[in-house]
């Protein structure tokens, strides 16, 4: 048959060089179909490949002061403030200055070296619009955190651990009247 | 000098390193394969998941419950919130004695909530069990005001540590 029995013969007699010590068996070849096997392992493999999903959906931490109505006394030079127009724009500002808009992509560069500056003072404050989507708090946090990862490094060169100050607070009244006309 | 036509015979071709390779595969989409739960099958939206590359947490499995803010396929204004526990136990309790349910309700594995009653399922989950994950499931177009009411809701339930699930963004 299909050289299955042959196939050891010549092996059998010399393994690596020594006689082999086994005692010499006559083979008799034999022959499996195995095309229906196959068939059903190529069926399984394709349905498995097409059902499974490789991404698996990632979580980001969030942590939110319980109610507590105790006042935490904060210097207002210590905080930076980023908010949330309802359409998605972005303004900044840090302590009493007068909003700034701000593009995302400078989010994170503006927030590490604003952190860097204040060397774990600065309290970042994040204050979004009912309306704004929530896509773009995603991003925003998102940059934060990048952010973060930047200045974990930075900050121990400077023999300092990282201890960061941020919530999320509620956008007021006055909030949206200061950014509404820029 | 003229060629010996061969006759052909049937060849043989050996399919034994094909095989090898096709169940090695197959065994490992068996093991990584991961199917829907219970709870997601029974759903008719899907979620579009903001995108995020900081984080590389993952979903934690066990004692998880997720708050679903989702938009509806079929009528695309209309958000909801849904509620889905995957500790089978505290979900046969929770469902059980959370306020302000009716009895289709009661049955299913996947509750469409309102605000208040999403306030009392999760009261109960805090109660049955306090180690239970929480995590705010959003599609990336609803408004933020769906979650903060949800975010609020959570903290009054002194639920104050939870998880935004996102998707990894690709090529970073």
């Amino acid at each position: 048959m299909a050289g299955g029995g042959s196939l050891g013969e010549g092996r059998e007699k010399t393994k690596r060089g020594k006689p082999s010590k086994r005692k010499k068996k006559k083979r008799v070849g034999f022959h499996l179909d195995m095309t229906p096997l196959v068939d059903i392992a190529f069926l399984l493999l394709t349905f498995f490949m097409f059902t499974t999903t490789m991404t698996q959906p990632q979580v980001m931490e969030m942590l939110v002061p319980p109610e507590i109505d105790k006042e935490v006394k904060v210097k207002i030079s210590e905080l930076y403030t980023l908010r949330l127009r309802a359409d998605g724009k972005l303004f900044y500002h840090l302590a009493e200055d007068a909003p700034q808009l701000m593009e995302l992509k400078n989010l994170k560069r503006m927030a590490f070296e604003e952190n860097l500056k204040q060397k774990n003072r600065l309290i970042t404050v994040l204050k979004i619009d009912d309306g704004a989507p929530y896509e773009m708090v995603i991003k925003i946090l998102d940059e934060l955190n990048l952010a973060e990862g930047d200045l974990v490094p930075e900050l121990s060169k400077l023999k300092m651990t990282r201890e960061r100050r941020f919530t999320i607070a509620p956008m007021t009244d006055k909030d949206i009247e200061e950014i509404k006309s820029l | 000098m003229a060629k010996v036509k061969m006759k052909r015979t049937g060849f043989v071709l050996d399919m034994t390193p094909l095989v090898d390779i096709a169940f090695l595969l197959l065994t490992f989409f068996m093991f990584t394969a991961k199917f829907k739960s219970e709870a997601e099958s029974e759903q008719k939206f899907q979620i579009k998941r903001p995108k995020a590359s900081a984080d590389t947490a993952k979903l934690p499995d066990k004692n998880l419950a997720i708050i679903k803010i989702a938009i509806d396929s079929i009528t695309p204004n209309d958000t909801s919130y849904y509620y889905e526990m995957s500790n089978e136990k505290d979900r046969s309790i929770v469902y059980a004695t959370a306020p302000g349910l009716d009895d289709a309700q009661r049955k299913k594995m996947q509750i469409k909530a309102s605000l208040t009653t999403l306030d009392g399922l999760i009261r109960e989950t805090r109660i049955t069990n306090l180690n239970t994950k929480f995590a705010i499931d959003a599609d990336k177009r609803v408004r933020f005001k769906w979650v903060s009411d949800c975010m609020e809701v959570m903290r009054k339930n002194r639920a104050t540590a939870f998880n935004l699930v996102t998707d990894k963004k690709q090529g970073m």
